[in-house]
């Protein structure tokens, strides 16, 4: 394979994850802010989803009652920020990198609990789906593929730079 | 001129005999539907205006007791009830749970018991108790102590022996002693009624753990275990603690592990907006 053809693969692989991570936490958002049971869409119904997340938060035992309000509120809107911003591709590096990040967090939070043997709701996808293997495999799963996403975009960036360097040199390193 | 008004009096006569069936034919039908509708709206408003469970319970002993009409003892035992609070309130939780649980206890100590002394006397909430003894060797006496509950649960006394065993589960989880505990908690006379159900449970082995040897037969109690395991299952109960909560005949996502009340209390609160 040709270094053409094989930046060309990476682009399209990283294209893939991109579009996958994005596809992710939009769902993981829409998730969390849908309405619970029969309840329409409508301020106070979002209310009560994110009240449902709440619990689930709190249910990790990891952070006081303040902090578990202020988490369960501002997560679902930021994931949901998060999967735009990887969908649009602007500043991959950065996004992908906050990516790695959160679901860093999310992934040893669950591997503390998972531990500690407390059965809880994982609380990833919306409610009612327990935290077990199954989860921590997926996530574990999902920050693999964002911590690859990240390190293509930084690797692409590098070949842009390495690429555009020798243009940019003074013209006295250029004549060497 | 007789004849004419011998006519308008017996067409008068008809007319009035007419108004008269159609009145009384209407009222006969008004009073069978009333004796129709009677025995449901007072069932309703009973259980609307009454809190299950304990106090039931306590009602009705202390009215056979002053009445003496028939001795405790003796009373018919119906199916368990373990809800706490008034069945017409908006928001019904089930919480499946097992009495030797962390978690469990966590929960019920924690939470639940916050949300008794508030939520469930004001009608807001009706607690369901279902019990989901765990397959763990070391939940060594979670069959009993489900049978002690479920058996108090039959004669109305769920209540007191629910927080009973929650409150002491350290102490009867060192020596699997649950009949002192709820021997201490109910009258002498509950407590004959609850022992005699328990009684013949209490040397089996749990069906769950040797499901080849058929049971049941002996222990009724273990039938009632068996249909909340069975519910839990439909659910399905994954993990001790889990909570199902209706909200006006809507059913929100199951969700389990132990939760502080003040945000379980934010939760049911955004329900009722």
């Amino acid at each position: 394979m040709s270094d053409e053809a094989r930046a060309k693969f990476g682009r399209i692989l990283l294209l893939v994850g991109r579009i996958a991570l994005a596809a992710i936490f939009l769902a993981a958002a829409y998730a969390k802010l849908k309405p619970q049971g029969a309840m329409p869409w409508s301020v106070a119904s979002v209310r009560t989803s994110l009240a449902m997340f709440a619990m689930q938060v709190d249910s990790y035992q990891l952070l006081p009652e303040e902090h578990v309000n202020f988490v369960a509120h501002t997560l679902p809107p930021f994931e949901l920020l998060l999967g735009l911003w990887l969908l649009s591709g602007i500043g991959l590096r950065y996004s992908s990198l906050i990516t790695t990040l959160l679901l860093g967090g999310f992934f040893s939070a669950m591997v503390r609990t998972y531990s500690k043997g407390l059965e809880v709701s994982c609380g990833c996808f919306g409610p009612g789906e327990q935290l077990g293997a199954k989860t921590l495999v997926r996530d574990g799963s999902l920050l693999a593929l964002s911590l690859a996403v990240m390190i293509g975009a930084f690797l692409l960036r590098r070949k842009a730079d390495d690429a555009s360097a020798p243009a940019s040199l003074p013209a006295t390193q250029r004549a060497d | 001129m007789n004849r004419i008004s011998d006519l308008a009096r017996h067409k008068t006569f008809v007319a009035s005999a007419l108004v008269a069936l159609i009145f009384l034919f209407g009222g006969l039908r008004g009073a069978a539907a009333q004796d129709q509708v009677a025995p449901a709206t007072k069932s309703t408003t009973a259980t609307a205006s009454k809190p299950s469970s304990a106090s039931t319970g306590k009602t009705s002993t202390k009215k056979a007791g002053k009445s003496g009409a028939k001795p405790a003892a003796e009373e018919p035992v119906g199916s368990p009830n373990k809800g706490v609070g008034f069945p017409s309130a908006p928001i019904v939780m089930e919480v499946y749970s097992d009495y030797m649980c962390p978690q469990c206890r966590n929960f019920y100590m924690g939470t639940l018991k916050a949300m008794m002394n508030d939520y469930v006397p004001a009608g807001k909430v009706y607690l369901i108790h279902r019990d989901f003894p765990l397959p763990i060797a070391q939940h060594k006496y979670n069959w009993d102590a489900a049978r002690w509950g479920t058996a108090a649960a039959r004669i109305g006394r769920f209540e007191e022996v629910d927080r009973a065993l929650y409150d002491n589960e350290p102490t009867w989880e060192a020596d699997g002693n649950i009949q002192k505990i709820v021997a201490a908690t109910l009258s002498p006379a509950d407590f004959r009624r609850v022992q005699k159900m328990v009684a013949p449970c209490l040397s089996q082995t749990p069906p769950e753990l040797r499901p080849t040897v058929p049971t049941g037969a002996a222990c009724s109690l273990d039938t009632f275990i068996q249909q909340d395991i069975a519910l839990g299952k439909q659910v399905p109960v994954q993990s001790t603690p889990t909570y199902v909560i209706t909200n006006k005949g809507s059913r929100i996502p199951p969700g389990s592990g132990f939760v502080s009340w003040p945000l379980l209390k934010q939760f049911l609160d955004s329900l009722g907006q």
